[in-house]
């Protein structure tokens, strides 16, 4: 950022509000007491192990895995131990940089981590979460692509850094960007071309737009990332080093066989460390992510995943590389290549009878159509309208905690780990890019299917729910190839219901929402963030006259550095909230009634005395909570009526959420006999009654 | 002696028989005795197996290592990891050094067990084995074979659950051993059924009460018992299963080892435990199915799988599940191909598509190695009960309610007759610890249902193997075939290349192109003075003289070498044509990762 001449004349101004916010600042724990700061990861290993060794007695560090570059995965447990043992108590998990470059998640990760550890025991909020539940933070699940924020070039990968091969050419992480004009980052390159799709925004000149035929438009230009075409392949940066998008690997709407999913679900180091700790830590009781998609600042009305906020100029660069993963579809010429059937000319009869034919082991159902099939279970794409209270109640003390109404650039979910949270965990699940908008920007793109505006304010919710409904379900616009290998590929794709293809050509433009490159400028420009890099011309080995510029990396993710104190702090408030909420399982009361004869009488009521209910809607569905378990300490043997031994409720709802007990049974009096009753995310409580 | 002898006739044989007698022995004893088994019989096997026993893990490994030691030109044997129990999964390549690596040349695998109650397919693979390294340089089909692919062959997926169900009764051995706490009190596989009376079998438990009971004795055969009708009485009541209430909880055996679904937990269309049950927290969370995964993955040679279960007599293909979408017409195609002449060498198995011949699997095994890996695969469910009475005459008569053959009893007229009753466990008094005195029996051992009568395995084995070494003989295989070159002047020439792929499976599968799983077929032309100007394929040389529209330039920046992403079809000559300028020699490559490389030194004159 360039240095502001006015500054100097605020500075005896500056000295004086300097002074009193320090003086708060110490009344209230501080998040991160430094001037914020993005650390490297050898920093923020030693700002980790520094604030474990400093607060031995409530912290614990440890690793959950390494990465493909040998870089561990810490996991903070921030808890007081004494008491009830940390794994039978209620957990909220907080994880952060799945995407490489949403690094700012990590820094808000580990500013609330240092207010925790040092507002412990002072602050009475802090004490009581800490003694009765625990705090898990893993402030960096994709510490390899994080460490780009910080390369001498930076590229803004949002990958890890496996290999892999992009493109699928046979050849490896053969051809990523280059900082041509040595600048420190990779932008975008436009060419001038006759065939070019783009023209430069006349609203915003820094900016392009996808020229429209229909309104007399002509496009001039291409865009490309910045760089050569390495591999002679005729695409530019088509396949960098890396790599598998962390939130985009996990097992809820997992986008099969895109390049960046992952060669399959949960294939990546970091992924499989998470989930191998989150299944053994089932005490968690609430997630929440540091990611670029986001269900707290506006979350979408219906429950489902709200639409994205994309950045065009990104959208146009990825689009010139989209073909690199088809090229090289030949066609035979002739009868699909089987000349076994004759080398004929291809005739409508032919196809009929390859169809025929095709389908005859297939479609039909069990012989004679005698056999039941069970229906076959879907698994739900939406938060169960049971559930969505509870999400609508956070998400809005969220906003009033953060003051955060609009967030900037956002992505759509798919296979990320806080939707597995949520629909396979059963968990309340939420992600954040942690920073954003004061104000709704009304003039911003539209959720899809909504007016401008409606989105879950003041609209109607009916009318709005369904337009979401209706159009979430159906897959982008398909923009069809033209051509021969087009049709090729629609032929080879064949078969009834392409229900398993691609979706093809999900191009930039075509989709429902524009991007928000004009909101990301105004905001960068009235931060007074130097975050895009102006076109300059550069002459391209093979392009010839070219113009470098574009959205600086990391600048659209990111926040300025100093922004992380002031978002730790209130973050820091929203956890606490957060886990205010949990559930508590307790026993509430028993009674013993002697009926003589050895035969006693023993009644309880079990309460759920949090607000959250012990397993949420979804999570019974799912079966993914275990059930409230309560059990009476008798061989089974010696219950004569009444309820079972062990007895199993799927749910108990938050705020004194009641089930009731009597069981009848032989006993000796001055038995001593153990109540208990157990829940996954509730804790648990044990009660003794004495039969007389 | 005069007694001994009755004529001159019986003198004469006699004497005969005692000349043979003397000749034999002396024969036997200067002669070695293998030369004269080997005589006029059929040649002796190297190693003697037997596939009339079933193997338990232990000594099918052992049956592995000798089979090993006694072709170790051909046979590796090794691990490929370990299961949750500590078992090594052991895998037996098969190939042929002197005809090249294992990683030049298409390579067929084969597995068994993953269910660990389905025990057969081991012994189907173990045979696999025997058989081609036995009639190796016997039969030529067979030498072919063994000298052009690869195989790769794990008898047991599932070591833990196979030796479970071997060692124990026989029962909760379909899943493996990871802990699950399935009755959700906090305990993990805290409760299993157990074998009170020591005889190895988990029996029923029946209660003789005259009068008072709602079960009888069933008058089609003495071994069933039956529900009474309504209002009337019966003498017997059951009590459930042979076991113990372990935790105290008043439920028994609910909670043994396991149990998930082995064959639920793989990475295409994964569903979480409430749509798919047992399909675990997340893919190849399982150790063993993690261990097959890396070693398909690190092996992208392979073009053709099979996973043998049981039962049923079936040869499934995906998809598992209806959503997932119909296969792309040009795979089904060649699917349907190898399955109907599966259905004629495996007699009353049904070529069927997993969803709508079986019923729903998400995360199946044959689902990732199609969807995911790119290799045509199958799962063939062994053994099938209507192979009891196989002829259609007895078929006829099992639509008798009245025959002794009727479904419902078959089986026992079966046991009876052809396994001696060795296979039902009848009723016997015993005196129970909880409930006093009861008879326990009543039940099927292990064996049998699912797995075949030990005496009818050997053809299990031979028939399911052929359809093996039939698909594996079908896997793709490039050859480069005729040339030729024209001289256009200038030093321009028009290059012809023919390039075939014999077999009927494609270099790379339709839907594997569209999911970009397999890397593309790579076209190389190499000439230290040659351009590439243009390139395409043609159907067919003569059409093209006639009619040079046909071509389709191939639309690459990169012409020395091309990427063929949608792979050869099966059965298909083609002609490539390329139009270079240059001097000297090219040499053209097709290199594909499934159907093995091929390269045709050409000059340009």
């Amino acid at each position: 950022m360039r240095p502001n001449p006015k500054r100097f004349r605020l500075f005896p101004a500056a000295v004086g509000l300097i002074a009193a916010v320090s003086v708060l600042a110490a009344a209230v724990p501080a998040a991160a007491q430094e001037a914020g700061k993005y650390h490297t990861y050898a920093e923020m290993t030693g700002l980790l192990q520094s604030l474990a060794g400093a607060h031995k007695d409530i912290a614990r560090l440890a690793s959950i895995g390494k990465t493909a570059g040998g870089r561990d995965l810490w996991v903070l447990e921030i808890a007081n131990p004494a008491g009830i043992p940390v794994r039978e108590r209620p957990a909220l998990l907080i994880a952060a940089n799945f995407e490489a470059d949403h690094v700012v998640g990590s820094e808000i990760a580990l500013a609330v981590a240092d207010a925790l550890l040092k507002g412990y025991p002072g602050d009475a909020e802090i004490k009581s979460r800490l003694d009765g539940s625990v705090v898990y933070i893993i402030p960096r699940l994709n510490p390899d692509g994080a460490e780009g924020m910080f390369a001498a070039v930076k590229s803004g990968l949002r990958t890890n850094l496996a290999p892999r091969d992009d493109d699928n050419d046979g050849r490896l992480d053969e051809d990523g960007p280059q900082d041509l004009n040595q600048d420190g980052f990779v932008t975008l390159m436009r060419v001038k071309a006759a065939d070019g799709e783009y023209m430069i925004d006349p609203d915003e000149l820094r900016l392009m737009k996808k020229a429209d035929p229909k309104k007399g438009e002509a496009g001039a230009y291409k865009i490309y990332w910045e760089g050569v075409d390495r591999d002679k392949d005729g695409f530019i940066a088509e396949d960098p080093a890396g790599g598998t998008d962390l939130n985009r690997n996990f097992m809820h709407a997992y986008p099969y066989y895109k390049p960046d999913s992952g060669p399959y679900m949960v294939s990546e180091n970091e992924s499989r460390a998470l989930m191998a700790w989150t299944i053994a830590h089932r005490n968690v009781a609430a997630v929440l992510t540091f990611g670029e998609s986001d269900n707290l600042i506006a979350p979408p009305a219906g429950g489902r995943p709200g639409a994205s906020r994309e950045i065009d100029l990104v959208r146009f660069a990825e689009a010139a590389n989209a073909a690199a993963r088809t090229v090289g579809m030949i066609r035979t010429g002739g009868a699909f290549g089987f000349r076994r059937f004759g080398g004929r000319e291809f005739s409508a009869e032919m196809m009929g009878e390859f169809m025929r034919q095709g389908r005859r082991q297939t479609q039909t159902p069990a012989e004679e159509g005698r056999r039941f099939r069970m229906p076959d279970r879907k698994a739900p794409t939406a938060v169960l309208p049971a559930d969505q209270d509870y999400f609508r109640t956070i998400a809005a003390k969220y906003a009033e905690l953060t003051g955060l109404r609009q967030p900037l650039y956002v992505r759509e979910p798919e296979g990320a780990f806080y939707q597995y949270g949520y629909f396979q965990f059963g968990v309340p699940s939420f992600s954040t890019p942690g920073f954003g908008l004061a104000g709704r920007d009304s003039a911003g793109p539209r959720q899809r299917g909504t007016a401008p505006g409606a989105a879950g304010e003041g609209g109607l919710p009916g009318v709005a729910q369904w337009r979401q409904e209706t159009a979430s379900g159906e897959a982008a616009p398909v923009r069809i190839p033209a051509g021969a290998q087009a049709r090729m590929q629609m032929i080879q794709a064949g078969g009834a219901g392409q229900a398993g293809g691609p979706r093809m050509g999900q191009g930039a433009g075509d989709a429902a929402s524009a991007g928000i490159d004009k909101q990301l400028l105004k905001w960068m420009d009235s931060e007074k963030i130097d975050g895009f890099v102006k076109w300059t011309k550069f002459a391209h080995p093979d392009l010839g006259e070219v113009e470098i510029g574009g959205f600086k990396p990391y600048a659209a993710a990111n926040p300025p550095a100093a922004r992380i104190a002031e978002l730790g702090a209130s973050h820091l408030k929203f956890v606490l909230y957060l886990t205010s909420l949990f559930p508590r399982v307790k026993i509430a009361s028993t009674e013993v009634t002697n009926h003589g004869g050895g035969i006693y009488r023993i009644r309880a009521e079990v309460e759920n005395v949090g607000i959250l209910p012990t397993a949420l809607s979804q999570a019974v569905t799912a079966r993914a909570i275990k059930p409230v378990m309560v059990q009476l300490g008798v061989a089974p043997e010696d219950i004569v009526s009444g309820s079972a031994k062990t007895n199993f409720i799927p749910s108990l709802d938050g705020s004194g959420g009641r089930t009731k007990y009597e069981w009848i049974i032989r006993g000796k009096s001055g038995a001593v006999i153990e109540l208990k009753a157990a829940a996954e995310k509730g804790g648990s409580d044990t009660a003794r009654v004495t039969l007389k | 002696m005069r007694t001994l002898i009755k004529n001159r006739r019986e003198m004469r044989t006699s004497i005969k028989i005692l000349a043979a007698l003397l000749f034999g022995a002396l024969v036997t004893a200067v002669v070695p005795s293998g030369a004269l088994a080997q005589k006029a019989s059929d040649p002796a096997f190297k190693v003697k197996l037997d596939f009339d026993r079933w193997h338990d893990v232990p000594e099918l490994y052992a049956d592995m290592a000798k089979l090993q030691a006694a072709f170790p030109k051909f046979l590796k044997l090794q691990s490929i990891g370990k299961s949750f129990d500590g078992r090594d999964l052991m895998v037996m390549t098969i190939n042929n050094p002197d005809t090249g690596p294992e990683t030049g040349k298409a390579a067929m695998y084969i597995e068994a067990n993953v269910h660990g109650n389905e025990i057969q397919g081991a012994e189907v693979c173990l045979y696999t084995i025997w058989y081609l390294m036995e009639n190796y340089g016997r039969v030529d089909d067979v030498t072919r074979l063994v000298n052009e692919r690869v195989f790769y062959i794990i008898p047991t997926v599932n070591p833990d659950g196979r030796q479970y169900f071997m060692e124990g009764p026989g029962g909760n051995a379909r899943s493996g051993h990871v802990p699950v706490d399935d009755d959700n009190d906090g305990l993990v596989d805290e409760d299993g059924p157990e074998d009170i009376n020591g005889n190895g079998i988990v029996e029923q438990i029946r209660m003789y009460v005259p009068g008072k009971g709602d079960y009888r004795i069933s008058r089609l055969n003495p071994n069933i018992m039956e529900p009474v009708p309504f209002g009337e009485t019966g003498d017997y009541i059951l009590l459930g299963s042979e076991g113990i209430d372990n935790d105290g909880d008043g439920l028994v055996n609910e909670d043994g080892p396991g149990s998930y679904d082995p064959n639920r937990n793989w990475a295409a269309d994964w569903q979480p435990d409430y749509v798919q049950r047992g399909a675990m927290d997340y893919p190849f969370q399982l150790p063993e199915a993690r261990a097959v995964n890396d070693f398909l993955m690190a092996h992208p040679n392979i073009a053709g799988v099979q996973s043998y279960h049981n039962s049923g007599g079936m040869i499934l293909r995906g998809p598992g599940a209806e959503a997932v979408g119909e296969y792309p017409m040009s795979d089904v195609r060649f699917y349907d191909e190898l399955g109907q002449n599966g259905e004629r060498i495996l007699p009353f198995y049904r070529y069927l598509v997993i969803w709508s011949g079986l019923y729903t699997v998400h995360g199946g095994f044959i689902d990732w190695t199609n969807d995911g890996l790119g290799i045509p695969s199958f799962s063939n469910e062994l053994w099938n009960g209507g192979q009891y009475f196989a002829s259609p005459e007895l078929k006829e008569q099992q639509k008798d309610p009245e025959s002794p053959i009727a479904p419902n009893i078959s089986r026992y007229y079966f046991d009876k007759y052809l396994e001696f009753g060795d296979e039902f466990v009848p009723w016997k008094p015993f005196d129970h610890p909880q409930y006093g005195k009861v008879e326990m029996g009543g039940v099927w051992k292990k064996f049998q249902g699912r797995v075949p009568p030990r005496f009818m395995s050997e053809e299990l084995c031979h028939r399911n193997m052929a359809f093996s070494l039939y698909q594996a003989d079908e896997m793709p295989m490039i050859k480069m075939g005729g040339t030729s070159v024209e001289k256009l002047g200038g030093g321009v020439y028009k290059v012809f290349v023919d390039i075939t792929n014999p077999k009927l499976v494609p270099t790379i599968m339709a839907r594997a192109a569209q999911n970009n799983v397999v890397r593309p077929d790579i076209l190389t032309l190499d000439g230290k003075n040659v351009e590439v100007i243009s390139a395409g394929f043609i159907d067919d040389r003569e059409v093209y003289k006639v009619k040079p529209s046909v071509i389709e330039a191939i639309d690459q920046k990169d012409l020395k070498r091309i990427l063929v992403r949608n792979g050869y079809p099966g059965k298909t000559t083609r002609t490539l044509v390329y139009l270079l300028k240059g001097s000297g020699g090219v040499t053209v490559t097709y290199d594909s990762v499934k159907g093995g490389k091929a390269a045709k030194a050409i000059a340009l004159q």
